[in-house]
């Protein structure tokens, strides 16, 4: 076993052990044990940073990957099938290597800051038990190597994101989102899982690498069709855990959990496990599953920013902005850009924690105020916090000089390139909803920051009979002693400690460009798009068809320049070693000596629109971010244009946003009130029917019984009784001949005797 | 061996009968031991057995030694009845794969439920005498080899239980109990008659004699060729298939069969609830498994699809029942139902997959189910009703019992890391990858989704958020200044004490490791499982004629 797969396995391991430590012993450890977790993950994290060095930074290979498995179910020899063992086991590759670092790094931050926010709750250290086994379940969901392991560990975040939404389980309302992020993450799952059950139907494998081989190799006896479910169904658990349309409603809900949770599993970490995932599949889906993927993730970039521009809470505002940059990812990955997708996984999960953890500061700073109608100047009393919050938010809005501009830009100019190459028409709806909700995005985050941070403080307009009611902490154990903020202005609104106040200042400093390419215009440039490429198809034989359908003359043209000119090539950089599993795609396109090309036309085509479309991305981009950036000054700071006023003349619009367009109603008066009621017509069905008959039967039976009883009584017995009544009778009167006098019998007999002779003598005679 | 593990509960049973009835502590101590001593011999049995033989048919040249383990075999009763030939009947024991993993689940329920006996305070004596009864009627049943003897062991199980749910059962004791004995009567009686049609049907390879040996009966080159059932009469196999199947179907509990199951929970006791969703529903899908599917392969590949399509309904009916539930008791009986639908869609696959799946399954719901029960009966000897909204808030208030409750609702709805997931995928994976069952695996999967509705929400409602106005308990302030719960009439510990934790501690550690590992069970039924699969193939059949 390679060094660092025992590593990798260490790394899994250790949260586990934090989890089982706390869950059975936090309150006979001092300080309930919070210690053992920040140090376990501090232990976790040093090793995933040591991992990083190696692979990332010293070895710098983009074709490194490590491979390690065992046998979990031995089936022994199948009929039809032959010898079938169940393996599971870990993949190394870059992007393992990189996803390991930054869920370790941001869970470690996010213990340490849970050391300040929830310091004082009853449960206190069941938390970072519970953080534990989130940890270990998606460490597991990043080191799968096959599908049936990442779809348990997928599962168990699922579990872990169940318990730490309802933590504070005394509110219903946390209770009811618990319960909905689990059910709806499950419909999801069994759409993931059926794709799942396709593809083993077929090679009687779950592991990628054997699924890769198969496909490659033409094994696939199903139709293409079948080819193409798999694929949308696989995507399926992404719709469910990375919250896109239609399955994206229980995560505003599960803002009910405590705040470092909502920045460690739903904002950076959970839900972009559905994003890895579908990163981990790219390989096989067919151009018509990308396509369902884009336009998905287009459509939910879209809804959450509209949804998110009224919102009035800080934490839905930068939930359903998460929910939008998930939407962006998903995008990405159904318009091909693999890396660019990826690329903003990473970049989102470090300014997002950011945001939220910053929320985190100002709502424990406010006494667990949430809404922003009634924050307002607290740049003056929270500078770092309004530091690093501003600057996380310029990444997510897409400035330039931060992070979230060059893996945005990435994303957009593939999906302009992505357009061209699908012929354009409603193609281009993509690249427009992309645009458009950068630009919504900008807005919206400008109004967060001018809400919460400038302008004068707005504690005292909070009407007197929402005051408590908001008060979402109460259940979780007064810590400050007090809760009556009252209202004198920011009383007590102070700078949080170090414990929450360094994690900020590390999140935000990692949302830099320069910690990911030296060129702040073009992420293409830096490590990361090196070091992540593009997995080739191994689904181009069973599209062939469809791709050279859409493939005009002209553009199959620039598919072999791309050949031929490598350098206009996105990825430029040299890829050494083919990826074994891309060997038997079609010949006469392989692999060129310089650069990495794509045997599969489509895929280079791809390459090369979206490298082209570099720059007009740009431009677009900044400036629908100005424009969203200056609407927000307009109304907000300069109160040009009024809010209220504004929002009253599009009424319907903005109800129609505000109520997030009416998702939670449609599916209430839907899916769930069907199942309701369908379950209680099954209940008495079940009851009155079912069991009905069988009482029926039963009820038949005995009168039956009674019936046959009487005719018994009456008939049968009647006759046994009437043939005792004739015996008897007749007794009675052959009784009478029995005298017992010797004489009368002797006179019968006489009788007898001459009877016989009469006889006798009358045959004789005839 | 296997004559000890079966005839030790009864004779624990006979030196109860020898203990006077006021020596309740005794007796139930003589129970435990019995069952105690059961586990070990279990675990034995476990160690000694050679997972590489088959079983399911004898080995080549017709003897079953070779093929089962721990074999035990004694001519019995032998009539003659004059022209019509000879009635052998042997006492015929012996175990393989599918047989052993149900030998150690039968032990390991028995100790839990003579555990849960033990408040069992009404005719302590009477009770455990037919506990004890019970308990070798179920483990005759899994290890029996001649169909009479396992006939036997069938219908001798039926009595106790009669008695145990109409003596110590709920108010509507006598109707559930009734219901059950007549129900289940109902089925075995037409199976009395199969019996002796196959009995003159088959011939011992050996002996050359009629028997009534499964072993000899699952191989279909021993049948008479026109005898009644033997090959050529088609439509009575056909008939015999139908009527065996609604016998076992009306155990497992199969729709529409399966009314008499919510009664016969909901009024039986808990340990007997734990005994009959543990065990006693496993016999109808072993009894398919070993005398329904083997002794007629081609009507049962004619099947599949039937029998599928009444797994799916069980799995969705019984979800959607379970989900309009009051009462909590009820609530996990329809998940029952719901769960050993599973089973019947996996025996449907007829893949090496599908039917470890469908095994494994029975084995998992076994404890999880053993579980669901035992806790549903520490909540209803503290509050004396199972109304799932006369509750709310409990987690705050009895932790540890939240905390193995809300471990065993999740292993019940499947969640991975625990072990009824791995059997429920299997399921999946085996009905899918089956050309007849693939549509009824996809619409089957809809059960992952209720099956998590209605534990989650009734989790919630029991378990989170605050007490309900209405609830079965008061809440109180006490000396420390928290806020405790009291339940009227309980003198016990308010959380969960030693005995209860003594029987839900060891079926968790057993979730939790098949969970991860099921390597230590499933390995012993896979090369059974490969081989029932092959006796069960239509071209081993096709082959044969």
């Amino acid at each position: 076993m390679h060094s660092l797969i025992q590593l990798s396995i260490v790394v899994l391991l250790l949260p586990l052990l934090s989890f089982v430590i706390l869950i059975f012993f936090n309150r006979k450890l001092p300080r309930r044990g919070d210690f053992v977790g920040v140090g376990i993950l501090g232990t976790a994290l040093a090793i995933s940073l040591y991992m990083f060095w190696t692979v990332i930074v010293q070895t710098y290979d983009p074709a490194f990957k490590l491979a390690w498995d065992f046998t979990w179910i031995d089936f022994g020899n199948v009929p039809g099938v032959g010898p079938l063992e169940i393996r599971m086991g870990i993949f190394v590759d870059n992007l393992t290597v990189i996803m390991l670092a930054m869920v370790t790094l941001i869970s470690f931050l996010v213990h340490l800051y849970s050391t300040g926010y929830m310091a004082g709750d009853k449960h206190y250290g069941r938390f970072f038990a519970y953080l534990g086994i989130f940890t270990f379940s998606m460490l597991g969901i990043v080191l799968s190597d096959n599908l049936f392991s990442i779809y348990m560990f997928w599962e168990l975040v699922g579990l872990s994101s169940y318990l730490l939404i309802g933590f504070f389980f005394e509110k219903q309302s946390a209770a009811d989102a618990q319960k909905k992020a689990f059910l709806v993450n499950r419909v999801g799952d069994i759409g993931m899982w059926l794709g799942i059950l396709i593809l083993y139907s077929q090679f009687h494998t779950f592991g990628y690498q054997q699924i890769f081989d198969n496909l490659a190799a033409g094994k696939f006896t199903m139709s293409n069709a079948w080819l193409t479910a798999a694929g949308i169904l696989l995507f399926m658990g992404c719709v469910g855990k990375s919250a896109q349309l239609p399955l994206h409603i229980w995560l505003p809900d599960a803002m009910e959990g405590p705040t470092p949770v909502s920045a460690l599993i739903h904002a950076a970490t959970m839900v972009a496990a559905g994003v890895y995932f579908v990163a981990r599949i790219f390989a096989l889906l067919t151009p018509d599953a990308l396509h369902v993927i884009a336009f998905c993730g287009a459509l939910t970039a879209f809804m959450a920013a509209t949804i998110a521009i009224t919102q009035h809470d800080i934490k839905r505002v930068l939930a359903y902005s998460t929910v939008s940059q998930l939407g962006y990812m998903v995008l990405g990955l159904g318009v091909g850009a693999y890396s660019a997708a990826l690329f903003h996984l990473l970049t989102h999960a470090f300014f997002k924690a950011c945001l939220f953890l910053g929320s985190g500061a100002i709502i424990h700073a406010m006494h667990h105020e949430q809404d922003m109608r009634w924050m307002g100047g607290l740049r003056k009393h929270m500078p770092w916090t309004f530091a690093t919050f501003t600057f996380a938010t310029l990444a997510l809005a897409g400035l330039p000089l931060t992070s979230g501009f060059m893996s945005k830009d990435a994303i957009l100019a593939s999906a302009i390139g992505f357009a061209k190459v699908e012929g354009g028409g409603i193609y281009y709806l993509i690249p427009v909803l992309g645009f458009f909700s950068a630009m919504l995005t900008a807005f919206y985050m400008g109004r967060q920051i001018w809400l919460v941070f400038f302008g004068e403080s707005r504690t005292h307009l909070k009407p007197a009979e929402e005051h408590h009611g908001h008060d979402a902490h109460a259940a979780h154990g007064a810590h400050h002693g007090h809760n009556d903020h009252g209202h004198e202005e920011h009383h007590g609104v102070h700078e949080v400690a170090w414990n929450m106040r360094a994690p900020l200042v590390i999140l935000a400093s990692l949302s830099v460009f320069a910690v990911f390419s030296p060129d702040p215009l073009d992420g293409a440039k830096g490590w990361f798009m090196h070091m992540v490429q593009t997995p080739e198809t191994v689904v181009g034989r069973y599209t062939t068809e469809h791709a050279s359908a859409n493939l005009s003359a002209p553009s199959a043209l620039m598919a072999e320049s791309v050949q031929a000119e490598p350098a206009h090539h996105t990825m430029t950089d040299a890829v050494p070693a083919a990826n074994p599993a891309h060997g038997a795609t079609e010949a006469g396109h392989g692999e060129s000596a310089e650069g990495h090309t794509f045997s599969d036309h489509r895929q280079a085509e791809l390459a090369h629109e979206s490298h082209a479309a570099h720059y007009t991305a740009i431009i677009i981009s900044s400036i629908m971010v100005v424009i969203g950036i200056s609407m927000a000054l307009i109304v907000y700071a300069f109160r040009i244009i009024n809010p209220e006023k504004t929002s009253e003349a599009i009424r319907p619009l903005y109800l129609f946003s505000f109520n997030k367009w009416y998702w939670d109603e449609m599916y209430e008066a839907t899916v769930i009130r069907f199942s309701i009621v369908l379950s209680k017509m099954l209940a008495w069905f079940d009851a009155k029917i079912v069991d009905g008959i069988v009482n029926g039967v039963a009820i038949m039976t005995r009168n039956f019984a009674f019936a046959n009883g009487s005719f018994d009584k009456y008939v049968v017995d009647g006759l046994v009784n009437f043939t005792a009544f004739f015996v008897n009778t007749t007794g009675a009167v052959l009784r009478k001949l029995q005298t017992g006098k010797v004489q009368t019998y002797i006179v019968m007999a006489l009788f007898a005797v001459l009877g016989y002779f009469v006889y006798y003598l009358t045959k004789l005679i005839y | 061996m296997l004559s000890l593990i079966v005839f030790l509960p009864i004779l624990a049973g006979l030196v109860i009968l020898a203990v006077p009835s006021s020596q309740k502590q005794v007796i139930r101590i003589i129970s435990l031991v019995a069952a105690l001593v059961q586990i070990v011999l279990a675990i034995v049995i476990w160690r000694g057995y050679d997972p590489s033989l088959a079983g399911i048919i004898a080995a080549p040249g017709g003897s079953p030694a070779g093929s089962f383990q721990f074999i035990e075999r004694v001519p019995w009763i032998s009539l003659d009845l004059g022209g019509f030939g000879k009635l052998n009947i042997e006492y015929f024991l012996g175990v393989d794969g599918i047989s052993i993993t149900m030998v150690i689940l039968t032990a390991l329920i028995s100790t839990i439920g003579v555990l849960s006996s033990w408040t069992i305070q009404k005719q302590v004596k009477g009770y455990f005498i037919l506990y004890n009864l019970l308990a070798t009627a179920m483990m005759g049943c899994f290890v029996a080899l001649d169909f009479f003897l396992f006939y036997v062991f069938w219908e001798i199980m039926l009595l106790p239980m009669y008695f145990l749910i109409g003596i110590w059962g709920g108010p509507n004791r006598e109707y559930a109990a009734i219901k059950f004995f007549l129900y289940t009567l109902f089925g075995s009686v037409f199976m009395l008659l199969v019996m002796i049609g196959l009995y003159f049907s088959v011939i011992d390879p050996v002996t050359h004699n009629h028997t009534f040996s499964l072993v000899a009966m699952a191989s279909q080159e021993n049948y008479i060729k026109d005898a009644i059932l033997g090959p050529d009469n088609v439509f009575w196999r056909y008939v015999a298939f139908i009527v065996l199947f609604v016998g076992f179907a009306i155990k497992v509990p199969m729709f529409p069969f399966h009314t008499w199951l919510p009664d016969a929970h909901v009024e039986a006791p808990t340990p007997i609830s734990v005994i009959l969703a543990g065990v006693l529903l496993k016999l109808g899908t072993y009894g398919m498994m070993r005398i329904n599917f083997p002794l007629f392969p081609e009507v049962f590949q004619a099947s599949l699809f039937v029998i599928g399509v009444f797994g799916a309904i069980n799995i969705i009916y019984g979800a959607f029942c379970a989900l309009a539930q009051q009462d909590l008791k009820k609530m996990v009986a329809y998940s029952s139902i719901s769960h050993m639908g599973y089973v019947l869609l996996g025996l449907a696959a007829a893949n090496s997959e599908g039917m470890l799946g469908a095994l494994y399954q029975m084995f998992n719901h076994g404890t999880i189910t053993a579980m669901l029960f035992l806790l549903v009966g520490v909540i209803y000897d503290r509050a004396h009703t199972r109304q799932i909204d006369k509750f709310g808030g409990l987690a705050s208030y009895m932790p540890v019992y939240a905390g193995i409750v809300t471990v065993a609702w999740f292993a019940s709805l499947g969640l991975p890391g625990l072990s009824g997931f791995i059997s429920e995928a299997f399921v999946f994976v085996g009905a899918f990858s089956s050309v007849t069952t693939r549509n009824i695996a996809i619409v089957s999967v809809l059960g992952i989704v209720f099956g998590a509705a209605y534990l989650l929400w009734s989790l919630q409602r029991m378990f989170l958020g605050t007490r309900k106005p209405d609830a079965a308990y008061d809440l109180e302030v006490g000396s420390d200044g928290h806020e405790h719960i009291h339940f009227h009439d309980w003198k016990g510990k308010l959380d969960l004490d030693g005995r209860e934790l003594a029987m839900l501690v060891p079926l968790t550690v057993i979730i939790i490791i098949l969970g991860i590992y099921p390597m230590p069970v499933i390995g012993l039924l896979t090369t059974s499982i490969n081989k029932l699969v092959t006796v069960l193939s239509p071209v081993v059949l096709t082959t044969m004629n």
